[in-house]
């Protein structure tokens, strides 16, 4: 397992050099421009020239893409065009916030789906069943942009129990995170029923029925297992979501996240910071995606994370 | 039995097996949120007795030789005094400088006030105003502010309390150029290595900065201020407008200006606690024409275009009155303004006869040979909606089409566009004239993105340019406005109120046409019954 991750690691080199590229393509490539977003239209051809040379920006295409590769090869994203600062540390000051909000919704979610999931998967058409899927369908249906305000209103100025807004300690966190978590879970809950109800007829449960488990038994442990690898993948690809599309919970809850940056970034055409934000998410993204590859050895023992 | 008994006790392994996979990934969950979350310190928060102002972004830059956003250079004018600012009426008076005079037509004298100082105790003069200039000059500073001192031939300080300034040629908007916030010699340019922000010259220092988060500022100790004055601003970045108006009902904001929506102003009218304060505005709507199209330069269609729109039910529904239909770039307020222009009130009957006289009759579908494309950002769709539907009940077809703002610019800037609209918030207006609608003020150098082009036009705009005397220019200017009104290169749409929402407990607050927030530097907190803070 340790050559698995060993060489996955080894891997994010490639695709840390395939999405730099890509971005710096891209971004060359959409209309609109830096220094114009800068100065406005009364500038110059003079000024807007003066300013591009200031920035590296007339140097050649190769040029510009060799100088960001170095810089990231050395650390060093470079500074911001617009917020004149070094672009690590703005990217450093917002991915902790990310994160944390990435991290307590998919808490959020886990704790609420697993239950529901298996409550509904036990007793497909029972009135446990319904209870939960009109949950979860309740919860993929009703959007951030409405769950958010309606949660401010009740638990922070009806109620008083958490701030309206902002970052700060775990209180600031449970309305944000429950508005991200809340729709992950009504899709991971669905998926978990929907699972558990095909490995309900499998023959391998038709066996351990034979042999004297209870309904409820034999697919606690023997279902379980196998119905759990399309929801681990589901939770993988998710999860690598929740870091990149929290943006309208970022905009309801004030918080000072990534998405928010790479927004006000893609505007100006700030470059170096455009590039940085989607490397930073690219490489979150691979090392989400590794650690459900663990997880996936965790829950059957038959996938094997190396080479036989 | 026993067997039954060995299923019975293989339970907890099963719902371990369940709960392992579960335990696995919320314990990495939340070792995120312990790990990340434990060590952040809470957002600053209002300290006792500071006013809190939501705004809708955080400001780009810090230092005022950087900041070009509407944020930056609001917040940037409560912390970095310049040697002159706008008044009301769009005129200049002495801010750093306790006079200043013209004593020809290409130079300009400053005489700073005495006793200024920094926040950080260092007395501010001559020299720092020189710096401060050579600095956004220096191409070594990349300062986007370089191109407003395009026309700045020398600056110099002959004395600690002299600053003079001259210029390439006559240049009646000068003293634009003198606007620009004071920082203290020898301030490094930001980036690596250099503070955050430079010590204040103006009635605040910054004392805290989380982007995306607050800027807080407390008052220069410094300068000298009257008791009652609020210590302090706490600017909160709320994105959501419906938050910021949630903060205003619940008294966590005290104040928020231009940025609540027009549908949610009578909800928050009815709060006892809060007020509305609506005032004349100067931020000027309007639709441009592409002249390069060949049936826009026909007048007649450019008529009838203006004819058709109902600025007034616009104003009205989507804006909830929060406007005035406007004549001309220059508002009632501004020195220079003249309301005996040509206007154009909603018509529809003499829209459609002014396009039959065009030789654009209407086809048997209902809609003329005239397809017009409308570029908009995404926010701006639902206004483009309203003209779209305007202008189809005169037979014209309005494609509209949204980009990002980046795209958008990009594509206006190109004359990739045949109509579109914008506003301008500028703080010389006239001189905003002669970079909109002298023919020779093309992007990129100008804002004449339609190309719009009138010889007699263009002799008005160039005079206003180096006439000094003020009754001479205010002629110029009414000329340049009615001939504006009468070619229609824009159709004047509306002139947006200033529309402050704020706690009863303010007092003092006086808003500026353009937005400034300038008299949050003399406002005061008085507690009030019925106003508790959460």
């Amino acid at each position: 397992m340790i050559g698995y991750f060993v060489r996955r690691l080894i891997a994010l080199v490639p695709v840390a050099l395939g999405v730099a590229t890509l971005t710096f393509a891209l971004i060359h490539l959409v209309p609109g421009d830096p220094v114009v977003a800068m100065l406005g239209d009364t500038a110059g051809p003079a000024d807007i020239e003066g300013l591009r040379h200031g920035l590296g920006l007339d140097r050649s295409i190769a040029a510009q893409y060799a100088g960001f590769l170095w810089g990231v090869a050395h650390g060093d994203l470079g500074q911001s065009i617009s917020m004149k600062e070094p672009v690590a540390r703005l990217i450093a000051e917002r991915f902790p916030a990310t994160l944390e909000l990435a991290g307590a919704g998919l808490l959020i979610a886990i704790v609420l789906a697993f239950p529901l999931g298996l409550i509904a998967g036990a007793n497909p058409g029972g009135a446990a069943d319904m209870g939960a899927m009109s949950f979860a369908i309740l919860g993929i249906s009703v959007p951030h942009l409405c769950l958010g305000p309606l949660m401010m209103i009740v638990f922070s100025l009806d109620l008083g129990w958490f701030p309206l807004t902002g970052r700060g300690g775990l209180a600031h966190l449970v309305l944000p995170a429950v508005t991200l978590g809340t729709a992950l879970a009504a899709i991971l809950a669905r998926m978990l029923r929907q699972s558990l109800v095909q490995v309900r007829e499998a023959d391998y449960i038709r066996t351990a029925r034979s042999k004297g488990l209870s309904a409820f038994a034999a697919l606690m442990r023997h279902g379980l297992r196998n119905a759990l690898t399309p929801v681990i993948t589901l939770l993988g690809l998710e999860a690598g979501a929740l870091l990149t599309g929290a943006i309208v919970t970022e905009m309801i809850f004030s918080w000072p996240g990534m998405g928010r940056l790479l927004i006000a970034a893609i505007s100006a055409r700030d470059y170096p910071l455009v590039e940085g934000c989607v490397l930073t998410f690219a490489l979150s993204y691979v090392v989400v995606n590794m650690a459900t590859d663990l997880v996936y050895g965790i829950v059957d023992p038959r996938i094997r994370l190396v080479r036989d | 039995m026993s067997e039954t008994t060995s299923r019975q006790a293989s339970w907890p392994g099963a719902i371990f097996a369940l709960g392992r996979v579960a335990v696995v990934i919320a314990l990495v969950a939340a070792a995120f949120v312990w790990t990340v979350g434990g060590r952040h310190r809470a957002a600053p928060a209002a300290p006792s007795g500071y006013l809190q102002v939501d705004i809708e972004t955080s400001p780009i830059a810090l230092d005022p030789r950087f900041a070009t956003d509407a944020i930056s250079s609001r917040t940037g004018e409560l912390v970095f005094d310049a040697l002159v600012r706008l008044d009301a009426h769009g005129q200049f008076f002495g801010d750093l400088a306790e006079s200043f005079e013209r004593p020809s037509p290409t130079t300009l004298v400053f005489h700073l006030r005495h006793g200024l100082r920094f926040s950080d105790g260092r007395p501010l003069t001559a020299r720092d105003v020189k710096y401060t200039y050579d600095s956004i000059l220096d191409p070594a500073s990349v300062s986007p502010k370089r191109i407003g001192l395009r026309q700045l031939a020398t600056i110099a300080a002959p004395d600690d309390a002299t600053v003079v300034m001259t210029t390439k040629g006559p240049y009646a908007p000068a003293l634009e150029m003198a606007t620009m916030g004071v920082v203290p010699e020898a301030t490094p340019l930001p980036g690596k290595g250099a503070k955050r922000w430079p010590a204040a010259s103006g009635a605040f220092e910054i004392t805290s900065f989380a982007r995306d988060e607050a800027l807080v500022l407390a008052r220069n100790p410094a300068r000298t201020h009257a008791p009652d004055d609020i210590p302090g601003i706490v600017f909160k970045v709320v994105p959501d407008p419906t938050v910021r108006a949630l903060e205003l009902a619940e008294g966590i904001c005290d104040l928020a200006e231009n940025n609540i929506q027009p549908d949610l102003l009578g909800y928050l009218g009815m709060r006892p606690d809060l007020v509305i304060n609506q005032s004349p505005g100067s931020e000027y709507y309007y639709l441009e024409f592409n002249f390069r199209d060949p049936h826009l330069r026909d007048l007649r269609v450019r008529e009838a275009i203006a004819y058709a729109i109902n600025r007034e039910a616009i104003v009205g529904s989507l804006y909830k009155g929060t406007g005035r239909v406007a004549s001309g770039m220059l508002a009632p307020e501004n020195w220079a303004y003249n309301g005996e222009v040509p206007r154009y009130p909603y018509d529809p009957f003499k829209a459609s006869k002014l396009l039959d006289e065009a030789g654009y009759p209407i086809g048997p579908t209902g809609t003329r040979d005239l397809t017009f494309v409308y570029k908009t950002t995404p926010e701006g769709r639902r206004l483009g909606e309203a003209i779209q539907a305007m202008l189809r009940r005169i037979g014209i077809t309005l494609d509209i089409r949204t980009n990002e703002f980046a795209t958008f610019y990009s594509d206006i800037q190109k004359g990739n566009f045949d109509l579109t609209l914008l506003d301008w918030v500028a703080t010389d207006l006239t001189h905003q004239y002669f970079m909109v609608f002298d023919s020779k003020m093309t992007p990129p150098g100008g804002s004449n993105r339609g190309n719009y082009s009138n010889p007699a036009m263009d002799r008005l705009l160039e005079q206003g340019e180096v006439t000094l005397d003020p009754v001479a220019r205010r002629e110029i200017y009414a000329e340049v406005q009615k001939i504006g009104a009468t070619d229609l290169p824009y159709v004047s749409l509306w002139w947006m109120d200033n529309v402050v929402v704020m706690n009863r407990r303010v007092k003092g607050f006086i808003p500026f046409p353009n937005g400034s927030l300038r008299s949050l530097a003399t406002v005061s907190l008085t507690p009030e019954a019925g106003s508790v803070r959460r």
